[in-house]
Parts: structure tokens; sequence; C-alpha cells
């Protein structure tokens, strides 16, 4: 019976014993399973898992729906898609740059806010043409999310504060104060939002036309692959990066090896949050053009996630927020059109990240087979 | 000109009073939630599932009200009870996930609580809808919930200031204060507290001893589960009145928040969850009181976060998390 089990299970164990490929065929294989998963829950709904995936996909512009709305094709759900995905990539590369050095930055969608806020007051409502006010919006990005980054990291290395609980708390205090802001200074009477933003201080081009279809270009993706491609230069190139990895492995031996550990909590929180700071204002003032108040994004929670899904490496981070932000996109198109309730889309996108967060295990079984037939072998 | 004073000193006197009442509404059930936290980080398992554990406690016990709840004699507590302990049971079977990812599967437990905490959302929010729909036909996301009765006890409730304490309590904080009494015994002064704690600062050292290092961590973590179900389910009685998905208001990272300010101990916690529920309710009731307009308490709200921060600047010094907290328990690696 073991060794029966063991004959079926080998084509998959050998494809996953790869050890050159296990970065990409475990998080593959972790996909695999959550589809299969989450067709089963499909199926048991009465409804077709096939058809469900490619309305999703038709949802997210990777497939092309039967009809469209004047002006629109499947590359205008597309760029929508890509302007999502830019801030998933920069909340995840955030999340990236905080574990690099063994810290935890749950504090992603309160310096998110903060600095869509800051970028809102500052420049969103001026008359700065775009040229000038498009790059001013970026700097404001970075320099306020680094200045929570700064802060917490400073509590951390200073006052033993627990970067956990100093980012909760901040959290919250960004989120009550700048509902306050809004509510009583910035409202719109009808949307109970922020007033929206000037066009020329957003960060995505809406209503683009190109070659007879409307679209929305989100100039924040270009500048979220950049981001991806230069933390991994910083990582692998550095000395700076180089610290910073092996504090995350061993705090106190890289301690004895001469490595200023303060110094390097406080630079990565830095980085951390500078690149939630350009997640913000490519969420707030581009895919958004205004602030909902008393409301924390979920990109900031769900992006902790997304980091682990992409192996917390720079460019694993472009794919996996890729694949969960098609998903969550698509959602609302496959609910009408399959009939099923649009929850399930993040229900799969959970179960997705259930199954990824078991990589290690996946890993650990492959390797403890291989020592086996090795043995069995011998 | 006597009666106005007079009156003014009843006004204060009721203020002080709801400032406790409410005060003592949000830090108990939150000081439960947190030592769920404290169960389960103290034998090693990093828990930010706490959010998305009192969020499905609560909706199993919602579910339960809203399918059963109409058998029973109107008026009759006997539902409320028992949606307690489905909230209890459903949180601890919710938290075997996170025990089988992190104790099992050798999950990262940073990443397992927060999956753990999107699932629960998801699938709350999916089970609460289709089971609406499906069952009673109502295109809702919401269970509803009686109204939690309040409780005074005569002769206590006489004492000047600290009356309060006895006065229109929901009967949850009652239990609550004595499972605090129960958890701290059974941290501190039995075995098998002992042994969790040794978990979580030196598992081999207590499995060598002939502890069960999974085993414990196991049944930490459904501790947790089940606590924090308790807690969510005091939250959905007392301050919405419904399971619906407003019960992922954050209390679950406060509860983290707060047991880290309590050096991961029952009684600094207790302390960290009184200051943070009486002022709540203080910079409430003093938007309340200067009679501003409703959009202040939006600020009057981020006191209780700013005295937090303040207070962690000066108790933090000597924190230290459990030694073996977030590692993962590997027998071979003596």
């Amino acid at each position: 019976m073991r060794s029966r089990t063991r004959k079926l299970s080998h084509p998959i164990m050998s494809l996953l014993g790869n050890k050159r490929w296990q970065f990409i065929s475990i998080p593959l294989f972790a996909i695999v399973c959550s589809f299969i998963a989450a067709s089963i829950i499909i199926l048991i709904m009465g409804k077709n898992p096939l058809s469900a995936f490619y309305s999703l996909l038709q949802g997210g512009g990777f497939l092309p729906k039967p009809n469209y709305a004047a002006y629109k094709s499947v590359f205008t759900d597309f760029m929508d898609t890509m302007d999502a995905l830019a801030v998933m990539i920069l909340a995840s590369l955030s999340v990236v740059a905080a574990f690099r050095a063994g810290l935890f930055n749950i504090g992603v969608s309160g310096q998110m806010l903060l600095s869509g806020f800051v970028a809102t007051v500052l420049i969103g409502y001026s008359d700065l043409p775009s040229a000038i006010a498009k790059p001013l919006v970026i700097v404001i990005g970075i320099v306020v999310g680094a200045l929570v980054g700064a802060l917490i990291g400073y509590l951390k290395h200073k006052f033993n504060i627990n970067e956990v609980v100093a980012a909760i708390m901040l959290n919250y205090l960004f989120q009550y104060t700048i509902s306050y802001v809004i509510n009583t200074r910035l409202a719109d009477p009808v949307s109970r939002q922020s007033r929206e933003i000037s066009t020329a201080a957003r960060l995505t081009l809406v209503g683009v036309q190109l070659g007879g279809i409307k679209m929305r270009v989100p100039l924040a993706i270009i500048l979220a692959i950049l981001c991806a491609i230069a933390l991994l230069l910083f990582f692998t190139k550095t000395k700076q990066g180089y610290e910073m990895k092996a504090v995350g492995l061993n705090m106190v031996s890289s301690r004895y090896a001469g490595i200023n550990t303060g110094k390097t909590t406080v630079v990565s929180m830095i980085m951390s949050g500078a690149l939630a700071g350009l997640a913000g204002t490519s969420y707030y003032l581009g895919y958004y053009a205004s602030i909902q108040p008393n409301v924390l994004s979920s990109t900031g929670f769900d992006s902790i996630a997304v980091a682990l899904l992409g192996n917390s490496h720079p460019i694993g981070v472009i794919f996996s927020s890729l694949l969960i932000t098609a998903l969550s996109r698509g959602g609302t198109y496959m609910s009408s059109i399959v009939g099923i309730r649009q929850e399930i889309s993040s229900l799969i996108v959970g179960i997705i990240l259930l199954f990824s967060a078991c990589g290690s295990y996946i890993r650990h079984i492959v390797d403890q087979y291989d020592y086996k037939s090795e043995r069995g072998q011998s | 000109m006597p009666t106005a004073i007079a009156g003014g000193a009843i006004a204060g006197g009721l203020i002080a009073d709801v400032v406790i009442i409410d005060g003592l509404s949000f830090a108990l059930p939150l000081l439960i939630i947190a030592i769920g936290g404290i169960y389960s980080e103290r034998s090693g398992v990093t828990n930010l599932a706490l959010e998305g554990l009192l969020g499905f406690g609560a909706f199993c016990g919602g579910l339960f009200v809203a399918l059963f709840g109409t058998r029973f004699a109107i008026g009759s507590t006997a539902p409320m009870y028992l949606a307690f302990l489905c909230a209890m049971v459903g949180g601890a079977a919710y938290s075997l996930l996170h025990a089988l990812l992190c104790v099992q599967f050798r999950a990262n437990q940073v990443i397992s609580g927060v999956v753990v905490n999107i699932v629960s959302v998801a699938l709350t929010g999916f089970l609460t809808s289709q089971i609406n729909a499906s069952v009673f036909g109502a295109p809702s996301n919401k269970f509803v919930l009686s109204v939690s009765p309040r409780v005074t006890i005569n002769s206590f409730s006489q004492i000047p200031v600290l009356g309060a304490v006895f006065t229109n309590f929901y009967p949850f904080e009652a239990i609550s204060l004595i499972m605090v009494v129960i958890l701290w015994y059974i941290m501190n002064r039995s075995r098998y507290g002992m042994r969790l704690r040794a978990c979580g600062d030196n598992p081999h050292a207590a499995d060598a001893a002939g502890a069960h290092v999974t085993r414990t961590r196991f049944a930490a973590v459904m501790f947790s589960g089940a606590l924090s179900g308790f807690g969510g389910m005091c939250f959905a009685y007392s301050i919405s009145n419904n399971f619906s998905p407003s019960i992922y208001m954050g209390a679950g990272y406060l509860a983290i928040a707060a047991l880290i300010f309590g050096n991961w101990k029952i009684m600094p916690t207790f302390a960290a969850c009184l200051i943070f529920g009486l002022a709540r309710s203080g910079a409430y009731q003093l938007v309340k009181a200067m009679e501003l307009s409703s959009s202040f308490s939006d600020l009057a709200m981020t006191i209780p976060y700013i005295l937090t921060l303040l207070l962690l600047i000066f108790f933090s010094r000597s924190n230290r998390a459990p030694r073996a907290l977030g590692e993962i328990y590997d027998k071979s690696k003596r």
C-alpha cells in the first residue's frame, strides 16, 4: 500500500524535488492545489468551475468579453487591472523591504493613507501644471511614508517598542485624524468622500483615447516595476542590503559581526515606509482620486500575504501581485455572469494564500521523500 | 444657586459613571481576546489571527441565534448564553487552521495569522450572505441579535464612583472577570500553564522534561480561538447587536497591542485594556459634554492610541517577548 502511494506521488515529487526550480515549482503547486479546492467549492454550489474561472479572467481584462460598451474593449479592463496592480506591487515591496531585516510592517495601510492624504491636501487641490504636480505628488508620497517608517524604526531602536504595536497605533491615529479633517473640511456633499483632486495631480491618466477606445494609463505601474528592480539591486549589490539580510537572519550574530543593527532597523523601516507612501499616492491619487473617510484600505493587509506568495523576493512579488489583483478584479464580472456571490473571489484569494503559506511544509515533505527514496535505493 | 451646583455635581457624577460603564464593557472583551493571544504567544506561536478568530467566533454565535433563536421563549436569555458557547466552540475550531499551519505545516506564523484573518473575513462574509439568501430568503449580510440585558447590583451600586462598576453591566462582563481569574490561575499556577510557558521560552528543554510541545501549542492556540470567539460575541452583543462584517473593526489588532504592552503577562495586560477602554469612553463623553459636533468624536478617538504610544515609550524598556516566539519547533535541532 505504501509503495503504491509512493509510485503515484512520484511524478509530482520528482517535479518538485528539483532544487533549482523549487522557488517557482512550489508556489505553482500551491496555486494549482488551491484552484482545485476552489473548483470543488464552486461545484458544490452547482456551477461550472471552468466557466467561473474563464469569466474571472474576462473580468480582469485578460480575455475578451462577448460584448463591450462604446469606447471600451478588453484593453480598457486590462489597464484598470494594471492600475490596481501598481498599488499592490508597491505595497508588497514595502512589506518585503521590512521583512528582509526581520521586521514586520503591519502599518502599510496607515502609511498609504497618510501619504495619500498629505499629497491630496498639498498638491491635489492646487492648480499646478501636470509636469510639476505629478513629480511633486510622488516625492511627497515617498517623504511622508519614509518619515512614518523612520518614526516606527526609531521607536523600535530607541525605546524597544515593538514595531507591530507602534504601527497598529499609528494606523488608527491616522485613520481617525484624517477622517476628522475630511469630514469637517474636505468632504464632497454628495459622495461623503474627500473632494476629487485635479487631473493634473493624478498619477493615472483617465479617459485617454487610443485607437478608438478609451482607457486609463497608470503611470504608477512603471514606477512599481522600477522600484522592484531597484530593490533587487539594493539587496544583492550593496553593503547596506547585505547587512539588512544578515540582521534579518540573526540579529545577535550580526551585532557581533560589527553591523550597526539599530541603523539597519531604521533604514529598513524608512525604505518600507517610502514604498508604502508611494503605494498610497498611487492608490488615492491614481487608482482613486479621493479618500473615503474612516476606512483603511485592505490592500495594505493583503500585501503581507502577497509578499510571501512572491517568496519575499522583489521580482516574485510582481507575479504574485498580478495573480491576486487579477482574481480580485474579475470577481464582480464573474458573479454577474455565473451567478455566484462576489465574495467567492475573495475566498479563492484566501485559499490561494492559505496553500502558499504551506510552501515550506511542501518543501519539507519533498525533502523527506528524497531522503527516504535515496536511502531505499542504496 | 445651590440647586445649580447640585445639578452640576449630579451631571458630573453621571458622566464619570458612564465613562466607567462604557469603558468596562469595551475593556473586558478586549482583555479576554488579549488573554487568548497571551496563551498562544507564551506557548511560542505568534498570533496575529485574533481578528479573524473573533470574527469567526461571533459568526458562529450569530448563526446559532439566526437558526435556532426563534425556538426559545421570547425574552429568554438562553439563546444568548448558548450563542456565547457556540462562539467559543466555533472560534476554537477555526483556530485549528492557524494551529495546523503554524505547528504542523511549518508556515511562517506571521503570514499564517494574516492569511487566517483574510480567509475569515471572506468566509464569514460569503457564508452570511449565502445563508441569509438560501435559508431565510432575505438579501442581507448580517444576523440580527437581541439586545443583551444589563444588570445592576443595587447594594453595591450606591458606592460613590466605584459603584458604577456594579451598575448597568452586561452579564458577559461578570463572566469575563471570573474567566480572567481562572485563566490567570491556569497560566501561572497549573502544570499545564508552566509547560505552556516553557514551550514558549525553551521548547527543547520542555520536551526533554516530558512536555509534548506540539500538543501544548495546539491546545494553546485553541484556547486563544475560544477566548477570541467569546470576546467577538461580546462585541456583537454590546456594540452592534448583530453579526455583520463590521465586527472586523480592528479589536483583534488592538488586543495584540494590549498584550505586547502588558509584556505578555495577564495582569499588566488587564491594566493596559482598562486604560484603553476608559480613555476611549472618556474621550467620547468629553465630546458629548462639550457639546461638539459628532465629527469631533473621530478626533477624540485618537486619544487612546496617542496615550498608549506615550505610555509605551516609558514602559517598553524591559519588554521581552517569549524567547522561542515565532520559531518553528524542530525536534532535531537541539
